[in-house]
Order: C-alpha cells, then sequence, then structure tokens
C-alpha cells in the first residue's frame, strides 16, 4: 500500500462521511432547490421590470444573472467550511483529525470537497432550473468546456474558504467577516452586474481577484456573454490566481495549527 | 552473468521501520506553563515506558494530568522538553509519531453523531492511514472485539454514554498502536465494558507495546500497573 493510496483512502473516507452527514438531513436538498427557485423567480422578473446598460434583451440579463446566482452558490461553500471547522472543534472531531497520521491541514482540504462539489452540483441545478422552468437559453456548443473552468475556478476559490478556515482555528470563531467579504466579492466579481457599471476604484479590485475571471469565463462558456479580455487571458489569469494563492492558504492553515499546537489553544473552542 | 535479476536478489532484511528509537515512549524535560509568570503545570517531567510497561498517571482534579497526556500525544507541544515514541519526535514527524500512538481523549468527544458505529470506525481507519485493504477486516474486528455487533448500524446520537464510550476505545485500539494513551478510560463504562477493555490492553503490551493510564487519584481499579505516579505540582512522584 502506497502513500499515496492511503492519502486517498482518507480523503475518500471524509468526503464519504461528509456525504452520509448530508444525508441524514433529509430536507436539505429539497429547500435548497427551492431556493434556487426562488431566487431564479426574483431575477427572472428583475430582467423583465429593469433595462440593464449593455444587455440588448432581458433574456441576455437574466441568463448573465443565473450564472452569477449558480457561481454565488460555490462562493458561499467555500467559506461555510469554515463554520465546518468551526462545528468541529467544538464536537472534539477536529482533535480526533490532529491525532491521526492524516492530520488537520489534509483534513480541512479534504473537508472541503464535498461541499465544493454540491456546490457544484447544485449550479448545475440552478442553470436546469433557468433552462427549465424559465427558458434560458444556454450556448450548448462551449457548455462542456464550462466544467474543466468551472474545475480551475474551484482551485481558484478554495484558497479563500482556507484561508477562514485559519482564521476559525485561530480564533475559534468561524466566519468573521466572511458574510462582508462574500458581499463585496459578489459585487467586485460581478455577480450580480455588470463590472463596467462599478467606479473606478472599485473596477480595479475586479482585476485583483480570481471571481471575476472565472465569472465572466463561465458566462462565456455558459450564455455566450462577451468577454472583456481573451478566453486565453482569462484561464491563465484563474490558474495564476490558484498557483499562487493554494499553496499560500495551505501555509497559513498550517501555521495556524501549529500556533494552536504550540500555545496549548488548538483544543479550545 | 544473467541481467535477468531473480527473487532471491532482493532477499534482504528491511529495518523494522517502528523501533528505531530506545523506548516505546519517552518524555524528557517536559515543561508546560498555561500562563506566562505562572507556576507550569508541568515542570521538568521525566517518564519513560518500556515495552510491555503499564503506567498510570494519578493525581488531583486540574493538576495537569490531561495536559501531560496532550503532549504525550502529539495535540499540543511542551514549553520545554520533548516527548518522542522509539526517537519519533511529535513535533518533528508529527504523521510518523501518530502511526505510533493512539489517544483516548477523557470525555465523551470525538464522534460524529449522525454516522453509525460502522462508518464511524470505517472513517476513522482510513485517516488512521490503516492499509486500504485491512480496513474492511480491522473494521469487523473492532465491532466483535468491543461487542459493538448490536449498534453497528446505529447512530451514535442515538447511542448511550457507555456505548459511545466503548465505540470511542474501539476507535483507539484499531490502528493497532505501540503505545496507548488513555484518559480516564472507564468513564460511563460498566462491568463488562472494562473487562473488554483491559483485555484489549493486554493484547497491545503482548505485541510488546506500552499504556500510559491517567485519571484521579482515589479512583478505585481493578486492573495492576507495573508503576503508579502520582503529578503534583507539576512533579511526577513514584506512588
Amino acid at each position: 500500500m502506497t502513500a499515496f493510496g492511503e492519502n486517498l483512502s482518507a480523503f475518500y473516507a471524509v468526503v464519504r462521511r461528509d456525504f452520509h452527514v448530508f444525508l441524514s438531513y433529509r430536507t436539505r436538498l429539497v429547500s435548497q432547490i427551492l431556493t434556487s427557485i426562488f431566487s431564479l423567480t426574483l431575477f427572472y422578473y428583475v430582467s423583465r421590470l429593469v433595462r440593464v446598460e449593455g444587455f440588448t434583451t432581458p433574456d441576455r440579463y437574466f441568463g448573465f444573472v443565473v450564472v452569477g446566482i449558480a457561481l454565488v452558490g460555490v462562493l458561499y461553500s467555500c467559506f461555510a467550511v469554515s463554520e465546518t471547522i468551526r462545528q468541529e472543534l467544538v464536537a472534539g472531531t477536529f482533535e480526533r483529525l490532529l491525532l491521526s497520521p492524516f492530520g488537520g491541514v489534509r483534513g480541512a482540504v479534504a473537508t472541503m470537497i464535498f461541499p465544493l462539489a454540491y456546490a457544484f452540483l447544485m449550479a448545475s441545478v440552478t442553470l436546469g432550473l433557468g433552462v427549465v422552468i424559465f427558458g434560458m437559453e444556454l450556448h450548448w456548443s462551449t457548455v462542456p468546456l464550462a466544467l474543466p473552468a468551472l474545475f480551475l475556478a474551484l482551485l481558484a476559490f478554495l484558497p479563500f474558504g482556507l484561508f477562514f478556515c485559519a482564521l476559525t482555528v485561530a480564533t475559534k470563531q468561524a466566519n468573521i467577516g466572511a458574510s462582508w467579504v462574500i458581499a463585496l466579492l459578489s459585487i467586485v466579481g460581478g455577480l450580480y452586474f455588470p463590472i463596467a457599471l462599478l467606479p473606478g476604484w472599485a473596477q480595479f479590485a475586479a482585476e485583483v481577484q480570481p471571481f471575476t475571471p472565472a465569472t465572466e469565463l463561465l458566462r462565456h462558456l455558459l450564455v455566450d456573454a462577451p468577454m472583456e479580455t481573451s478566453v486565453g487571458l482569462g484561464l491563465v489569469k484563474i490558474v495564476v490566481f490558484a498557483e499562487l494563492l493554494v499553496p499560500l492558504a495551505l501555509y497559513a492553515l498550517h501555521r495556524a495549527i501549529r500556533l494552536g499546537q504550540r500555545r496549548g489553544t488548538i483544543i479550545e473552542y | 552473468m544473467s541481467g535477468v535479476l531473480t527473487e532471491a536478489d532482493f532477499e534482504f532484511e528491511l529495518p523494522t521501520p517502528r523501533r528505531q528509537g530506545p523506548m516505546p515512549l519517552s518524555l524528557r524535560g517536559v515543561s508546560k506553563a498555561w500562563d506566562k509568570g505562572r507556576v507550569p503545570v508541568l515542570n521538568r517531567v521525566d517518564l519513560d515506558l518500556d515495552v510491555g510497561d503499564k503506567v498510570r498517571i494519578a493525581g488531583r482534579n486540574g493538576v495537569g494530568k490531561t495536559t501531560l497526556m496532550r503532549i504525550a500525544a502529539g495535540l499540543i507541544d511542551p514549553d520545554r522538553g520533548e516527548a518522542t515514541v522509539w526517537g519519533t519526535s511529535a513535533v518533528a514527524s508529527p504523521e510518523r509519531y501518530q502511526r505510533l500512538v493512539s489517544f483516548l481523549p477523557a470525555g465523551d468527544r470525538g464522534l460524529y453523531a449522525r454516522l453509525s458505529v460502522r462508518r464511524q470506525l470505517d472513517f476513522w481507519a482510513r485517516i488512521a492511514m490503516v492499509p486500504r485493504r485491512e480496513v474492511r477486516a480491522r473494521v469487523e474486528e473492532a465491532i466483535e472485539l468491543f461487542d459493538l455487533r448490536e449498534l453497528a448500524d446505529r447512530r451514535v446520537d442515538r447511542m448511550s454514554m457507555g456505548q459511545r464510550q466503548r465505540l470511542r476505545i474501539a476507535m483507539t485500539f484499531m490502528p493497532h498502536p505501540d503505545v496507548l494513551l488513555l484518559d480516564e478510560p472507564l468513564t460511563s463504562l460498566d462491568g463488562e465494558g472494562a473487562e473488554i477493555l483491559f483485555a484489549a490492553i493486554e493484547r497491545v503490551l503482548d505485541r510488546g507495546g506500552a499504556l500510559l493510564w491517567c485519571s484521579p487519584a482515589g479512583e478505585r481499579l481493578e486492573y495492576e500497573f507495573d508503576r503508579t505516579y502520582m503529578l503534583d505540582e507539576g512533579k511526577l512522584v513514584r506512588a
């Protein structure tokens, strides 16, 4: 048995744990689908009510915003993992991870897999509901390319979740400022409306995080929205953000755990 | 000479990975203070456990027994000193260290309320890096040895405290550790559970393991230890 095989088995165990815990809450899936339908309904009528600059028809804006809604779900799942880590600290199960050869850092990374996979599923459901219920038009010829693009986007989003996990381990509080960060990223990432409508300084903020290129690229692939830059440049931006931020976030989490072990506060909650 | 290698070419003795240091568990000059400037809860504690040793640490509540166990488990660092298992440092090689020790923390925490006993054991076996092909057998072994058959498919939040403790103990023994660290393991256990625990300890000791047991002073135990220490004012004193 290789170390790779043992690691794979441990990652699988964490994902399966989260899957079974999810299944034990039977109404969760239904309530989230209903939430998606309500959001889509709201923005469907908003798209009929207002005329947004740069969109030739209400349907173009609706397609634009549905992709945004789907990505907000993914964004939320990244940040929600810090709440899971907080619950693990309280339940003493994070301590169990630390007392295993798998360890806290790999344990936290593995804990992100199921929520992100589920967010990916819910994003697909949201898009599907947009198509089936509200007649949204997908650009089918490029839809398959959205899959690897979303995977890259997840890699670029992942560090934000890990940074908040590190913060949770260090401060014992989940989601300190997470809702602010999500709201800010929703605005400067252009999740609900084009960033061209934002003031200059906010447009600068749109350039220095991975959500804007990820959202733009996915919109282009899913609903044929025009891109400010080329597809290649968008991809490069996402890859660079992921490559820079993932090691930094892993290091931050490692340091937070080690600091807690040195001070003895890792057992506190 | 033929260039073809045969099985005989590979017949050499592999080093035993676990037995590299002098002692299964060694604590050297371990000190810990919870607040700067205050009297340390542990003050240059030395403790060695040899193969087959059964050692108990007793003391008043809040005297630092659990802190000592957590340091021995590699969960928290000492301010000074070092914990090693077979020469492996808890701080320098945490992954390897955790393959050698198994710690049962005091209390009833560390379980996933909404997972069944079998899923909990499977989860723990995998993150304890039990070889994948052995996971199922180890889970079944733990269910059998700790008499969890009737509870195997029951969710933890639907179990009694004593049943949960039996599961926690099963999880502790499942990775086949070299060093057992048991912090108040008899909590909520009935007589039958205690007997199962003692039998499991003996199996670990027969394999060449060692036991460090911690419980409050005055606890009546029907189990023989090789040595008992009292922890008082940061020092271990032979009882």
